[in-house]
């Protein structure tokens, strides 16, 4: 473990800015995200959970995935730079990883042949997480309920606790290893400095609401799919999308093509299970055509169904839902609901 | 007043007059109540109303027309003068019958605007709030904060003119009666007094911001279509992406899309998970109505709404020659 002096972080943010495009939560007037930035003084470390989450530098809300001509097509060139994030919370960190199952290995199941996302894995691949510990978690994060926590590592390449005046930094990948490796004004901290961390850790844990037990989570939904419980939990959504666009996890996607005389583009979008356009067929069947069924979907793909392709949860339990849905259909209710049930 | 419409409330479902009531309990969040759906009299203890009241809850009467509409056959609803006006729409629009729905009036003193709040307290998150009379209190880990309500009200509210439900069957407490606003439209001559260069880097600059969720159609009253026209995809009408040029068309087109229908209640603005300003368009639309054809959406259940009446004497000066 090393650290910088806060004094030294701009220059610590330049220096990285050599050899990365950094991306960091940002404040700029509109919804907080993880943006591009020019220096230091554009990141803002005091944003715990930004409103949209980082998900978005690797998976875009609309990224081309093609142009074409009649004279044949091309993949837009990406930026050949590695990029780093500074500032990732554990909750997003973890996110990464989910996402990694899906679009690029999976690393719990030993499907070796999957289907790999060349857009996802370039940037992916090409990219350092630095995890900055969470000194003071919001009433709405519930990342213990589901393996996170404000000190927990999993998914980052390099570890950061913010004390007062400094920034401590932990190698946790290999990538991470040779970034620190490399780093020469830095200094190895002390046993005192240890012994702080271990203080904020036990201060942040202990903001934390209750643990709940999630772990007949799986089973529990799927024994109650065809139970009435759903049209009481679907009640009050109005199933628009705000959950699943903040959310870190979501991942399902829509492809548009958008031409016009002889070019166009096709575009990868995000998409929402929310919307009833989302399963609507060609002839125009619509397998999810109500509410309750959407709104099961949602929650049984969360709990249930991503366990089953891939071991774990696809939720870190980083609250954005629960801050912006429109009705306060607060998803830590559900889950309580689902366990609390009785056939 | 909670006693009396929880009094009224039970006795309503004890007399059968109603299978269902819709109204507001304590949310899981300091600043929000969330919908509650009320089938037994058991559960009418959980209703409160406050400034946390946000939702117009009138959207569940027509959204979802096989939960509410087929199941029950009359619905009772709890309303502000705004969410009333939204029922005057429906019952206009043919979207219900008036004699199934019981409306249940409560004195409305404005509802809270989460922007507003934060802005109070940088972003910093609330823990607790208390309101008393004209006093809002927020804790947070570090912060004990004491405001006056008119800071933190909804836009909607601080130029609301009726706070009671112009239609309504119960009305539970005492009504607050029409309020004269004089500034009503002071944000609008305020935006037309600009350039129109900067009226469109505004708009620009606040429609680049949307995420194109659809809380604010999903929340909006006025939004009842079965299928939006964005949600076409054969022909598929407008871009789906969420560059600006895409979004502007969105808003703009639910923007002429709900005009003389609008009621101001504020739903959008306070369902858009990214703070976008979407009530100045309305508003603007709104304005343009009233002085054109001296109509206000949603007062009189009797009356041709706007746009789907035609007089001779209108003006007509947008008629170029």
């Amino acid at each position: 473990m090393i650290k910088i002096k806060k004094s030294e972080f701009s220059e610590f943010i330049k220096n990285l800015q050599k050899n990365y495009s950094v991306f960091a939560p940002v404040t700029d007037g509109k919804a907080t995200a993880f943006k591009k930035i020019k220096s230091a003084d554009d990141i803002n470390n005091k944003i715990l959970n930004t409103k949209r989450s980082p998900k978005e530098i690797f998976f875009p809300q609309s990224e081309v995935l093609f142009q074409y001509t009649e004279r044949g097509m091309e993949v837009p060139k990406r930026e050949e730079k590695p990029f780093a994030i500074w500032g990732m919370r554990n909750c997003d960190t973890k996110s990464l990883l989910m996402l990694d199952n899906v679009f690029g290995e999976a690393h719990q199941m030993p499907k070796k042949d999957m289907y790999k996302d060349p857009y996802w894995k370039e940037k992916y691949d090409n990219c350092l997480v630095f995890n900055l510990a969470c000194n003071e978690p919001l009433s709405t994060c519930f990342c213990n309920w589901f393996g996170g926590g404000p000190f927990d590592k999993t998914g980052s390449d390099i570890f950061v606790v913010e004390t007062d005046d400094s920034y401590i930094f932990e190698a946790v990948s290999d990538k991470g290893k040779k970034f620190l490796k490399e780093f020469k004004t830095a200094e190895e901290i002390s046993d005192k400095e240890i012994k702080k961390i271990e203080k904020l850790k036990e201060t942040a844990e202990s903001y934390l609401a209750e643990k709940q037990d999630v772990s007949s989570l799986f089973s529990k939904t799927k024994e109650i799919w065809d139970e009435p419980i759903w049209d009481e939990i679907a009640a009050k959504c109005v199933n628009c999308g705000a959950c699943a666009f903040v959310c870190p996890t979501c991942h399902c996607f829509d492809v548009s093509d958008e031409g016009k005389g002889n070019k166009g583009k096709r575009i990868r979008l995000w998409d929402s299970c929310m919307f009833a356009i989302f399963t609507k067929e060609a002839s125009g069947h619509n397998p999810r055509s109500q509410s309750t069924q959407r709104v099961r979907q949602r929650v049984m793909h969360k709990y249930n169904y991503f366990m089953d392709n891939y071991d774990e949860h696809l939720c870190t339990g980083c609250g954005r839902c629960v801050v912006v849905c429109p009705v306060n259909l607060d998803i830590r209710e559900v889950i309580k609901k689902i366990l609390d049930y009785k056939k | 007043m909670i006693q009396n419409l929880r009094t009224e409330v039970k006795k309503l479902l004890k007399d059968k007059k109603v299978d269902i009531v819709i109204g507001w309990e304590k949310g899981s969040l300091p600043l929000s109540s969330t919908p509650l759906f009320i089938h037994k009299e058991e559960d009418v203890d959980r209703l409160i109303f406050d400034e946390t009241c946000r939702n117009n809850l009138t959207t569940y009467l027509t959204k979802d027309k096989r939960k509410l509409g087929k199941t029950y056959d009359k619905v009772g609803i709890i309303v502000k003068g705004c969410d009333a006006r939204s029922i005057v729409l429906y019952s206009i629009e043919q979207q219900i019958k008036r004699e199934n729905i019981v409306i249940i009036g409560v004195p409305c003193n404005g509802v809270l605007e989460k922007k507003k709040i934060l802005q109070k307290t940088e972003n910093e998150e609330i823990l607790e709030l208390k309101i008393d009379g004209k006093n809002v209190h927020l804790k947070g880990r570090d912060f004990d904060l004491s405001i006056p309500l008119n800071e933190v009200l909804c836009d909607s509210c601080l130029t609301c003119r009726y706070p009671d439900a112009p239609v309504h069957d119960i009305f539970i407490g005492k009504p607050r009666k029409e309020i004269d606003i004089k500034d009503e439209y002071k944000k609008v001559t305020d935006f037309e007094k600009k350039s129109s260069e900067e009226r469109w880097e505004y708009i620009k600059e606040e429609y680049s911001k949307c995420i194109r969720c659809y809380a604010c159609r999903n929340v909006c009253p006025a939004c009842y279509c079965n299928e939006c026209f964005v949600d076409q995809n054969d022909p598929q009408w407008i871009g789906k992406t969420p560059e600006v040029t895409d979004s502007i068309i969105f808003h703009l087109i639910r923007n002429l899309h709900v005009a003389g229908r609008c009621v101001d209640c504020g739903a959008c603005v306070s369902a858009c998970p990214v703070d976008l300003d979407l009530r100045i368009m309305n508003k603007k639309v709104e304005k343009e109505i009233k002085e054109r054809f001296d109509y206000t959406a949603g007062l009189d259940i009797n009356e041709k709404p706007a746009m789907a009446s035609y007089c001779e004497n209108e003006k007509q000066d947008f008629i170029m020659g």
